[in-house]
């Protein structure tokens, strides 16, 4: 059966093994090996960044699994209380309210920040003034995240906020400013991350345009595609590492960067943008619990690497770049 | 299968003419090339034609239709491009499949008529690799498996074979021109590689500078080249051509070089004469020059200049008075470098060029 089929292919196959496509399998080899040089001294080059990766980061990791297994106090010893910290943790609604709000605060963002960065990167690429935007886009992002909260927070201000009076004129809102409204509060800050952060989705993923190979894309117009159809089937399944490096980003910071969240509401009205992070922050540093900060901490760090894991994986596998770009075509079909 | 007709095109970038007043007729079925080197305005042409290129001026016609305003969806065209653009992402199969299914055939269909085209091209077997496991050859077949699955109006080859080593390329070439005459699609097809050119095309436009030098058979191309620029262009090893002057001996036309004399009579006599010119470029090719070492009445002596083996035959170059005659000859030769030898002709095979213009006057 093999071999009729190798026969059949022989025409090609043969033109193609003559010029060294297909190894040769040799039956004999050299004598000896030569001995490859040693390089000892890459070690030593390499000891200092170590040494100070593990002052900076190894040696707090550590020390944050120790203070999650003990009641840590200022004024006395720390003093063992094995895996307590964690268990009350499930008892704790502020703990659970906190991941479920995170996970909504998360994606809600990540979509908006998403959908309006490729959207801007698209109408940017190639249009006559894409330095001059991008520069301008870009201004945000330059911004503290702290200054950025502050000037949100007159934007939003019940009394004197400039968008506050737009939202209450187009009757979105009624005297209750964004940020006091037990419902719109979340939203108040997913719009402030959206603002200061799109545009780094923007940035990523015109980088990714710029690399769409345009022969691609002129084959594809070829082969009967509109313009819409050309971005779905060629720009997408090409830009996807670029936006799966962009989500990894976001998603990571939104569970980090409290700064903003910290200036504009504080984790309220109530605890309706109380995410984790807030809590953590409040646990740790309003109550200096910090023995029940650090299992909170701990349990947020670990799923934030599994999620970044997957995406990393997710990201190798040439096989899901496939799946992305057929999901791409079927949307448009 | 339609015609096209290229009337009056003219391609500028900006301040630069690519394309200068083109006009080319291809006819329904006909298999034409576009000659010339980088630079010439050919692949411009190919991308208007395709749609991927504002015409600037002129219009284009497939059949009786104008097709300057259509998108390249709109324009039944099929294309292979210089690096192949395949799909990274896709199967060689979806590939393949991708024209079918931006004109919505049905997945049956689709499968079938993929299964078919890779079949003919003897790439079935690699219908479930990704393009970065094939090698050259073989993604250049996919690509040209994407034409092949549906019928278009007209198939589009941009340089298609370039890339790939010259044992495979002279196996696509038969290939290319066996379907193309088998599936009887008129196939415009643009190279720098004037073997291509003259072994595959019905017809050539050899261009230059973006403008068309000459549009004729590959016979015609090879034999009749209208200027020194397609006389040096086509043909390998390039034809001869060498700067003489004309004098007259007992009203007897005959050009002059230091190395040599040539009596000139007939009909290449009186071309000479006709224009008046002082200077004339004698143009012979290799293979019409025969390289001796011994004395015979009529020939040119020189000197031989080097030997290069081409396999079956041996170019001797021949110096003569400044200038070299290039020779194809048997590899019998004897004639050793610096050793005096004679190279007869036959005026039959000869051309004569305008020295000034360059302009074929016979």
């Amino acid at each position: 059966m093999q071999k009729t089929l190798r026969a059949k292919r022989a025409s090609f196959s043969a033109i193609e093994e003559d010029h060294g496509y297909a190894a040769r399998r040799l039956d004999y080899g050299p004598g000896a090996l030569n001995e490859e040089p040693k390089r000892r001294y890459h070690i030593l080059l390499m000891a200092p960044a170590i040494l100070t990766l593990a002052a900076i980061t190894i040696y707090p990791f550590f020390w944050l699994i120790y203070m999650s297994l003990h009641k840590v106090s200022v004024a006395r010893s720390d003093r063992w209380v094995g895996l307590d910290n964690y268990a009350r943790l499930f008892g704790d609604v502020k703990y659970t309210d906190g991941w479920l709000l995170l996970v909504k605060y998360s994606a809600l963002c990540l979509t908006l920040e998403i959908l309006i960065g490729v959207v801007l990167a698209v109408i940017l690429n190639g249009s006559r003034f894409e330095k001059v935007l991008v520069t301008v886009f870009l201004m945000p992002m330059m911004m503290s995240p702290v200054v950025a909260g502050l000037v949100w927070y007159y934007l939003y201000n019940g009394t004197f906020g400039w968008y506050h009076w737009l939202f209450q004129s187009i009757g979105i809102l009624g005297e209750t400013s964004i940020l006091a409204d037990i419902d719109t509060a979340m939203w108040g800050l997913v719009i402030v991350d959206v603002w200061q952060w799109t545009p780094l989705i923007t940035l990523i993923t015109l980088a990714g345009l710029k690399r769409v190979p345009q022969d691609q894309l002129e084959a594809n117009m070829v082969d009967g595609a509109g313009s819409l159809r050309n971005f779905f089937t060629v720009s997408l399944p090409n830009i996807y590492p670029f936006l799966l490096i962009a989500i990894l980003l976001r998603f990571m910071d939104n569970f980090r960067f409290i700064d903003h969240i910290l200036v504009l509401t504080g984790g309220g009205p109530g605890n309706a943008t109380r995410i984790l992070p807030v809590y953590l922050f409040d646990v740790s540093f309003q109550f200096f619990k910090l023995g029940r900060g650090a299992a909170i901490a701990f349990t947020l760090l670990i799923v934030t690497i599994v999620l970044g894991l997957i995406l990393v994986r997710i990201f190798d596998d040439p096989k899901k770049q496939v799946a992305s770009g057929e999901a791409g075509e079927t949307t448009d079909d | 299968m339609v015609a096209i007709s290229i009337e009056n095109v003219w391609k500028y970038y900006g301040e630069t003419v690519a394309v200068q007043d083109l006009n080319l007729e291809c006819r329904d079925g006909e298999f034409v090339c576009v000659l010339g080197p980088s630079g010439c305005g050919k692949s411009s042409t190919m991308r208007m034609l395709a749609g991927l290129e504002h015409i600037s001026a002129g219009q284009i016609l497939f059949g009786d239709k104008r097709i300057n305003e259509l998108a390249p969806k709109d324009r039944d065209i099929a294309m292979v491009f210089e690096n192949y653009a395949l799909y990274p992402h896709k199967t060689v199969a979806e590939n393949m499949a991708n024209p079918l299914r931006m004109a919505g055939v049905d997945k049956a269909t689709v499968t079938k008529k993929v299964l078919d085209a890779a079949k003919l091209l003897e790439i079935d077997h690699l219908l479930d690799r990704k393009p970065v496991e094939l090698s050259g050859g073989q993604k250049q077949r996919v690509a040209i498996g994407r034409v092949i699955v549906r019928q278009p109006a007209v198939y589009l080859f941009d340089e298609p074979i370039a890339h790939l080593d010259a044992k495979l390329r002279a196996r696509m070439r038969t290939e290319l021109k066996h379907l193309q005459q088998h599936q009887g699609v008129t196939t415009v097809y643009v190279t720098h590689d004037q073997l291509e050119a003259l072994s595959m095309a019905d017809r050539i436009a050899v261009m230059h500078d973006g403008v068309l030098q000459q549009f004729g058979t590959p016979a015609e191309i090879y034999s009749n080249p209208v200027n020194t620029w397609v006389a040096g262009f086509v043909g390998e090893p390039t034809m001869n051509l060498i700067l003489t002057e004309v004098a007259t001996e007992a009203d007897r036309p005959k050009l002059t070089h230091k190395g040599f004399t040539i009596d000139l009579d007939g009909q290449l006599g009186e071309a000479a004469l006709r224009g008046n010119e002082k200077a004339l470029r004698f143009g012979i090719r290799p293979e019409n020059l025969k390289v001796s070492l011994e004395r015979s009445p009529g020939a040119i002596e020189g000197t031989v200049y080097t030997r290069q083996l081409l396999g079956s035959d041996l170019l001797v170059e021949v110096e003569t008075g400044n200038d070299h005659f290039r020779v194809r000859t048997s590899p019998a030769f004897e004639g050793e470098v610096d050793r005096p030898c004679y190279i007869s002709y036959d005026l039959g095979h000869a051309h004569l060029f305008s020295a000034e213009t360059g302009q074929s006057i016979v």
